[in-house]
């Protein structure tokens, strides 16, 4: 039987997490299946579960400021309906819309989102193309860690006992960004992700950044991708070439797998039309 | 200590509550509320759908103490009386309810809906009702009995 724990400050919370044995619940999209599972196989469940989504501190959201800020404790369905979010970050609001249904979206946040790692996780390619850099506390201190490096592999991150996600740090889009999300998935609503693709473009093309998630191991910025769009002349044109040099990297990092058939050329178009969904965004502001 | 919140109005306390229990679990088999249904139990098909201050949750994914101190909301708590919620009388009006395990769940989730978007469209309510599964339906009635409920929520009369 695992005791529960609702911290009502920081402190509490990482004096609690410093035991081994205790596991987070940001959400519980994600642990409550663990759970049922260990439960089913009679596996050893956590000695405490500690709800951190109470913690004021995992609830800001600054947009406004020149420093952007998003908490761990954001559920998805926040960040699908905040219009500041929609406004100064639509990739993200666009991803958040995507993923799960709306009771999952109603609890899941982008903390657990991250520290689980799932690779189908559709809020991560939209971070790692926002440059989010965690925010992470201990009892030890406080660390930064560009999301990028804080995943390492499927369901594995650089995060230790002890260690909480408080939020994560944007770099501000210059307003002038366009910025898109698209997914496949196997239908429209509640799929799980098999491909997806974050887009953000500035008007000189200065900047890009493609991110593929979902086929790769972790999501991942696509730079011999933004290199070919940067500086270059928009248009089609260029996003047909930008997409099937994002197809290449699937066969590079995959192999030529069974899915490849269906994956190479739907990495091809996705990243097509994404990026063109962005820099439509951009012509349309001016 | 005990796990205390509020369920339909009424304040409900209780004792010895594991950490691991389920918010579904704590309400069929601590409260005999039978409403919210375990259709999958992993978060597919919206049948154990409740509200959480007025969010629509799945009880399955949901830790019991997530509720602590907090207004859950099951289908029990909806009629008064012999009187059916507006939402409810939409869903028998329309024919949307055959064998009903998944109505408890379709009608919290349009109640969500509902609440932030008065007159919701065809589309909206199937993108809000896309994580409730129903084996009977086809779901083109369910549509139908969404709009009429949130009709006759906003005070209009029968739908033509
Ligand atoms: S029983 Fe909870 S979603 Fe199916
Ligand atoms: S009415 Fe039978 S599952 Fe929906």
């Amino acid at each position: 039987m695992s005791r529960f724990l609702t911290p009502a400050t920081l402190d509490e919370a990482l004096n609690a997490l410093s035991h081994p044995g205790a596991k987070v619940l940001a959400g519980g999209t994600d642990l409550m299946l663990a759970l049922r599972q260990a439960r089913l196989s009679g596996t050893e469940l956590p000695e405490l579960i500690l709800d951190v989504t109470r913690l004021p501190e995992l609830g800001r959201l600054e947009l406004d400021g020149p420093a952007y800020y998003l908490g761990a404790g954001l559920t998805f369905r926040c960040l699908e309906e905040d219009p500041r979010v929609a406004r100064r970050i639509p990739v993200l609001a666009q991803a958040a819309a995507t993923v799960g249904s709306m009771q999952v979206r109603q609890t899941a946040t982008i903390g657990g989102n991250v520290a689980n790692a799932s690779p189908a996780a559709d809020g991560l390619s939209a971070l790692v193309a926002l440059d989010a850099v965690a925010e992470i506390a201990s009892l030890g201190g406080m660390r930064h860690c560009p999301l990028g490096e804080l995943i390492t592999a499927p369901n594995k991150t650089t995060l230790a006992q002890g260690e909480l996600i408080l939020g994560y740090a944007l770099d501000p889009p210059a307003e002038t960004r366009g910025q898109a999300f698209l997914k496949v998935g196997r239908r429209q609503e509640v799929a799980v992700s098999r491909l997806n693709l974050a887009a953000c473009l500035d008007r000189e093309l200065s900047d890009p950044r493609v991110v593929l998630g979902s086929c790769f191991p972790t999501p991942r910025r696509l730079r011999d991708v933004e290199e070919l769009i940067q500086g270059a002349t928009p248009g089609p044109e260029l996003w047909r070439a930008a997409g099937e040099k994002a197809a290449g990297h699937f066969t590079d990092v995959c192999g030529w797998r069974a899915s490849a058939t269906y994956k190479v050329p739907a990495i091809a178009r996705i990243t097509a039309r994404a990026l063109s969904r962005a820099w439509a965004q951009l012509e349309a502001r001016s | 200590m005990p796990l205390e919140f509020t369920l339909n109005g009424q304040k409900v306390s209780l004792e010895d509550v594991p950490g691991e229990a389920t918010l579904l679990e704590v309400l069929r088999q601590r409260l005999g509320m039978l409403g919210a249904k375990e259709g999958c139990g992993v978060g597919e098909c919206g049948a154990c759908t409740v509200l959480l201050d007025g969010k629509a949750v799945n009880g399955c994914l949901t830790a019991a103490w997530q509720a602590a101190g907090r207004q859950i909301a099951t289908v029990e708590g909806l009629a008064q009386g012999d009187e059916l919620h507006p939402m409810q009388r939409g869903f028998v009006e329309t024919g949307a309810v055959q064998c009903g395990f998944c109505t408890p769940g379709m009608i919290l989730t349009s109640l969500d809906l509902v609440e932030q978007e008065p007159v919701p469209g065809d589309q909206q309510i199937r993108r809000a009702l896309a994580g409730n599964l129903c084996r009977c339906t086809g779901y083109h009635d369910v549509v139908r009995a969404v709009r009429r409920g949130a009709k006759y929520m906003r005070g209009e009369g029968e739908e033509q």
